[in-house]
């Protein structure tokens, strides 16, 4: 299958969406004392928590958006696209990750507002929430953007992956080569938390899988005033 | 048509109803650029209903100065993380910028004008349009004479060009004079003004040029323009252009 420059563009940090303003929560976990060996593994520990409950969140809404209809598709099903959201909600117990999630997901929403202004399921995400938490925004794009549900689930997980990876190159002593080779080194990871992800029916049915150290670590972020970067 | 382009950008951006004029303040570091807009805030705040979104790199220092100068109430000065890119923040990826200003013109209502400080970068860095209605470039006397020489798109082509500190001159061996002739030469007709904190009469020049773009604003007269990424430049062959003309593309090395 080929795959849809939407999915390369929505995998693509040059899209301009405010990806550059998050670190996934790498600053405060090195803050803390997180060692630069370690950030392999807490790319994997993102991927198989908060990664599998947003990816199966940016399924959803994909779903919930009349799947790869493409930009001229109708399906939406608005209120499958709420109970997604709601139920996203309640699985982000940390107040400083909902905002910052809102805050992605507004930038998601511009660029689309833009694009396709008039598209049912674009109209949808915008009256969902003035700042809709990102990965159901994401899922709405990539389904107007025509991405199949399983290029959505793989271009969420990689998105976590690498944003750890290339905020670990601003943050610490790291040789660029090298993350490039943490994100490779997760697609056996990022298969199987998609593979469960996609395998999820509805918004009942949504794993609740929480990092409580990284909410931890979110809300010393807030309190920072020396920070690179907002989350 | 990057003009064209630009202008349907700015468009898109404008909310129903009058927006505030969006007033970008760019320059290398330290040269003076938060302590413009708390002037600007000084002078101006009384007049008309202004916001600041700072852009700093590392720590929220710029949004605290002003916070602590006391010009604006603190809830109107917003900071806005970078992640370490203040050139892409004001360039290639402004959404955070734009949904901070966003914020402040909804909270703020009606709002006459929103300056946003870049986080200080080298001489390309220029504000896109699609973030700012103008723009002002900021340099120093004790950044070097010879800055203003070098040129770059915003010495050369941003609305404003602030030589500030000129009361520093005699003290770093710079010839303020020569420098903003300097400047002046290379600006084509676009306004230099030599700024010190110690000349009142420079910093109510400063105010009023602000308040007639404003003006130029609110009346449609005033385009945003684009001072681009590339300055016009010199071949080994001795042909000087510009890349205005997009078919016109070669390697810069």
């Amino acid at each position: 299958m080929t795959t849809r420059l939407g999915t390369l563009l929505l995998a693509d940090a040059r899209l301009p969406v405010g990806g550059h303003t998050y670190s996934a929560g790498l600053e405060p976990a090195l803050a803390d004392g997180l060692t630069v060996d370690r950030i392999p593994d807490y790319i994997a520990a993102r991927l198989r928590t908060v990664g599998l409950t947003e990816t199966a969140a940016s399924v959803l809404a994909h779903r919930a958006a009349g799947g790869a209809s493409g930009p001229d598709g109708l399906g939406i099903d608005a209120g499958a696209l709420a109970d997604v959201h709601d139920a996203l909600l309640a699985r982000s117990p940390s107040a400083p990750l909902r905002d910052i999630s809102g805050l992605l997901g507004r930038g998601l929403v511009r660029l689309a507002s833009r694009l396709w202004p008039e598209h049912p399921a674009v109209k949808a995400l915008r009256n969902l929430d003035r700042s809709p938490q990102r990965p159901v925004a994401l899922g709405v794009v990539a389904a107007v953007m025509g991405s199949s549900e399983d290029e959505t689930a793989r271009v969420a997980l990689y998105d976590d992956a690498q944003t750890v990876a290339s905020a670990a190159l601003k943050l610490a002593p790291v040789d660029p080569v090298d993350a490039a080779g943490w994100v490779l080194g997760s697609e056996g990871v990022i298969a199987e938390v998609a593979a469960e992800a996609l395998a999820v029916r509805d918004a009942d049915d949504m794993p609740a899988r929480t990092a409580p150290q990284i909410e931890g670590w979110s809300l010393e972020q807030q309190n920072r005033t020396r920070r690179i970067f907002v989350a | 048509m990057p003009e064209q382009q630009n202008t349907d950008t700015a468009a898109a951006n404008t909310s129903e109803g009058r927006r505030a004029m969006r007033l970008g303040v760019a320059g290398p570091v330290g040269t003076g650029k938060s302590t413009l807009i708390a002037t600007l805030c000084r002078e101006l705040a009384e007049q008309i209903s202004m916001a600041v979104v700072t852009n700093d790199i590392y720590t929220d220092e710029d949004a605290r100065l002003l916070r602590a100068a006391g010009v604006l109430p603190v809830e109107r000065i917003h900071a806005v993380e970078t992640g370490a890119c203040p050139h892409t923040a004001i360039r290639d990826d402004v959404t955070p910028n734009l949904l901070a200003v966003e914020d402040m013109e909804a909270d703020f209502a009606p709002l006459d004008l929103v300056v946003v400080e870049s986080g200080g970068d080298n001489l390309t860095a220029t504000f896109s349009p699609a973030l700012a209605d103008a723009q002002i470039f900021c340099l120093d006397v004790a950044g070097g004479g010879d800055v203003a020489r070098k040129g770059g798109p915003g010495i050369e082509r941003a609305d404003l060009l602030v030589v500030n500190k000129t009361d520093l001159a005699p003290h770093v061996g710079v010839d303020a004079e020569r420098m903003v002739a300097d400047a002046t030469e290379s600006r084509g007709g676009l306004p230099v003004l030599a700024l010190s904190q110690q000349d009142d009469v420079s910093i109510k020049a400063l105010a009023s040029w602000v308040l007639q773009v404003l003006e130029d604003h609110r009346a449609g007269i005033h385009v945003p323009r684009d001072p681009g990424p590339m300055a016009p430049h010199t071949h080994a062959d001795g042909t000087t252009h510009t890349h205005e003309d997009a078919d016109h593309g070669h390697e810069h090395g």
